[in-house]
């Protein structure tokens, strides 16, 4: 580490000495050289830095008044002008852990190198773990100078420009990326070595870090059904007969929108089924199995539902990467929002 | 069931005039294997090639490789079931088995015709692409053939494959009355009761969802590929080829099954780190989600009679399938079994979790990389001197143009280490 780094410290009412939920309201507030946690780690710097100054800010006030604090720590960090920014370690507390997490992405998104630490299960973890160095913590202070010594270890290599290696060595909550590496045993050997660790109670490391998918909360329907125009998409590969437009099967790169008024239903005659992950005939001899159509249209005429949508949605849902299916599901959910579509069957095959 | 393996490596292969093995020397008799492939009606063309390691020889396209096996002792045949072969039950006795060599399926015949499931893996004798596919370090004896077009397709499958397997045990049989260099006994003996049991719950891909049809040509268990429930082998049963036959990967193969390096690792430490307690195969591919769930729960049922207390889970598949796969590890470990995940992984470059559907109790991971060849940063795979099998190779996103299969080419489309062969992996920054 450079000899004369320049550290700004991040903490809490708490942490800062300042108190406990009765001041979580407090604004940000600037004071000069280390305080909490911050003085173990200007212990761990010794002469090879200065921790300048600690910005304490309240729990509740950094997450109500969000972009008004961080415009104060930008302040701040613009006088001080640190070459690192530290931040926690926050370890369960939640609106702790997405104050540090909002404060290292804004260092970086400035170019100052940024460190922080959590639980993992923190949501501070599930905000910012793509951007920003986590060090994993567990629930206690009880571990803040083992903690605050690993954040140093990061921090040293952050701030010296040293390649940064892969999460499970250096002790960082991994960020989502990963690349391809050779390990120094096959991979049966790997697998039969980390049963017999695991059924021995000695500690072992899995090689795929447990990373919660995303969850999407169905939206509320915001008309009386018996208002709402309801559209279909379908992922079971319906095309027009022939494949016209030159489908592909699988790996889908984009969908196809197709005009349906005054179509009553799908026959096998017009379209049919290409897709590479089913017995497909059953579904091009009668390709409302894939989208049910004639049965919407019955719910229309009886009045249950307002009116069918004028387009239906359609690809062959196999292969598609998660990435790439949520960017097309953003632009399926747009296009039928632009077409005044109220909600929307997802049709499963 | 006590098995003897008795193994004849073989370090060079000629054609010659008698087929036999001498010292590492195996020598094939062309002409004479090839009648007897040729004498199956169904079959309108046939040719034998050799393919050996480092030449510039690129295999399309390659259905499956067959490690040549005899049964000297005991009952029944090696890879009893496919192709009406007896299905008697295997493991016992002694099987010859020739190391070092495969026989390769060389055929354009489709799986089935529903779609899906096409054929697309081919094998490089040298390059990039041989240097991470386990049976391209074998001497490969490529059996070229085309069934009569006019066969339906599970015939014509059968038909194929089945000189496929003629190829192989008359190579074996070369051995049946030779003394082997090598010798190996599996057994599941009582071991010290304290060490913990395991089972190995394999995971096989079942076409029938996909070809709509109980007998399309696949990997088999006794010859049979439909859905069913889970179904308890003795690893010796799998070591004789009671599951074998290829799926689409490069990995899936007869070879790889009966070579299957985390089988065998388990095994062999069966009496020292572990009591093991058998193989269940867990069919995948079910179409509904009560379905899916129904197996992954009967699995960890089975495992839990067994009195199970960890499990190693492979599978050989593609995104559907991972569903029960994964569901079967999270009831194995709700009901106490403590289980390790071998797989590959999902595209990471939109940063979405690797893993299709992430369970918190899937907590010991091991990742062969990913199974998409594209995302292995490979160097293109350089033009190849000779092609055995199809000079032209289907290509495209709609499968509907050719290009030249001498190459330069883009490495097939999947990488799935399934076993673990390799030390391909990835790491998380």
């Amino acid at each position: 580490m450079a000899g004369s780094l320049k550290v700004v410290y991040f903490v809490n009412q708490f942490f800062g000495g300042v108190g406990a939920e009765e001041k979580a309201n407090i604004p940000v507030e600037v004071k000069k050289g280390p305080i909490g946690p911050a003085r173990l780690f200007q212990q761990l710097l010794g002469d090879g830095g200065t921790v300048e100054a600690t910005i304490i800010c309240g729990d509740n006030y950094f997450n109500e008044q969000r972009e008004q604090a961080l415009a104060d720590v930008t302040q701040a960090w613009r006088e001080a002008k640190p070459d690192l920014v530290v931040a926690g370690p926050a370890f369960d507390a939640g609106r702790y852990g997405l104050a540090c997490g909002a404060v290292c992405a804004a260092a970086q998104d400035l170019g100052i190198p940024a460190i922080t630490a959590m639980h993992p299960e923190n949501p501070g973890v599930l905000t910012y773990r793509r951007q920003v160095y986590i060090v994993p913590t567990g629930t206690s202070p009880v571990d803040l100078p083992d903690v605050v010594s690993q954040m140093f270890q990061i921090a040293q290599k952050l701030t010296s420009g040293e390649e940064m290696g892969p999460a499970e060595t250096e002790g960082y909550l991994g960020r989502g990326i990963r690349k391809v590496s050779e390990r120094s045993e096959p991979g049966y050997k790997r697998a039969v070595d980390m049963l017999a660790k695991k059924l021995r109670g000695e500690p072992f490391q899995t090689e795929v870090p447990f990373q919660a998918p995303e969850a999407v909360p169905a939206a509320s329907l915001q008309r009386d059904l018996s208002q709402a125009t309801i559209a279909l998409i379908s992922t079971g590969g319906l095309i027009p007969i022939g494949n016209p437009d030159r489908q592909v099967s699988g790996n889908a790169e984009r969908y196809f929108s197709y005009p349906i008024d005054g179509l009553e239903s799908l026959t096998g005659d017009d379209w049919e089924a290409f897709h590479g992950g089913y017995y497909n005939q059953i579904a091009s001899d009668n390709p409302n199995y894939i989208l049910p159509l004639s049965h919407l249209r019955h719910l229309e005429s009886q009045g249950v539902i307002g009116r069918v949508a004028s387009q239906i949605i359609t690809l062959p849902g196999v292969s598609t990467p998660v990435a790439k299916s949520k960017h097309l599901g953003a632009e399926m959910a747009q296009e039928l929002k632009d077409a005044g579509v109220d909600a929307c069957i997802l049709v499963a095959t | 069931m006590r098995l003897e393996i008795g193994t004849f490596p073989v370090h060079d292969v000629v054609f010659g005039a008698q087929t036999q093995w001498r010292d590492g020397l195996l020598e094939v008799a062309r002409d004479e294997i090839l009648d007897a492939v040729r004498s199956d009606p169904r079959i309108a063309k046939a040719d034998l090639e050799l393919a050996k390691p480092g030449e510039s020889v690129r295999i399309w396209p390659v259905r499956d490789v067959v490690e040549p096996r005899v049964k000297v002792e005991g009952p029944g045949v090696v890879y009893p079931g496919i192709c009406g072969r007896s299905i008697t039950t295997v493991g016992e006795g002694r099987t010859h088995r020739l190391s070092g060599v495969g026989v390769v399926e060389v055929s354009e015949t489709p799986w089935h015709e529903a779609g899906g499931d096409h054929l697309f893996v081919y094998l490089d004798m040298s390059g990039p692409w041989s240097e991470i596919i386990p049976t391209s370090s074998l001497i490969n004896l490529c059996v070229v053939v085309e069934p009569d077009p006019n066969l339906g397709v599970d015939a014509r499958n059968d038909a194929v494959h089945n000189a496929v397997l003629t190829v192989s045990d008359r190579l074996a049989a070369a051995t049946a009355s030779l003394d082997p260099p090598e010798r190996e006994t599996f057994e599941l003996t009582d071991v010290d009761p304290s060490l913990p049991k395991v089972v190995y719950i394999l995971c096989l891909h079942s076409p029938q969802a996909m070809s709509g049809s109980p007998a399309t040509f696949c990997t088999s268990t006794y010859g049979l590929t439909q859905l069913t429930p889970p179904w308890l082998f003795h690893p010796n049963e799998i070591l004789d080829g009671a599951i074998t036959g290829p799926y689409r990967t490069a990995f899936a193969t007869s070879w790889t099954m009966a070579n299957n390096p985390a089988l065998l690792d388990l095994y062999r430490r069966h009496g020292t780190d572990f009591n093991f307690l058998g193989v269940i195969a867990t069919r995948t591919e079910w179409t509904t989600q009560h379905e899916k769930e129904m197996t992954a729960n009967q699995t960890a049922k089975v495992a839990k009679m067994l009195g199970a207390e960890g499990a190693l889970i492979t599978w050989d598949a593609g995104g559907n399938e991972f569903i029960e796969v994964i569901r079967t590890l999270q009831a194995c470990e709700r009901s106490g079994i403590k289980t390790v995940f071998l797989t590959s992984e999902d595209d990471p470059t939109g940063s979405a979790p690797t893993m299709l559907e992430p369970v918190p109790e899937a907590d010991a991971i091991v990742s062969t990389s990913f199974f998409r060849a594209d995302l292995l940063g490979l160097d293109p795979l350089p033009p190849v001197d000779r092609v055995i099998g199809n000079p032209q190779k289907i290509s495209g996103r709609l499968r509907d143009h050719y290009v030249p299969t001498a190459g330069p080419l883009p490495a097939p489309q999947r990488y799935d280490d399934h076993y673990g062969f390799s030390k391909l992996s990835s790491v998380e920054y």
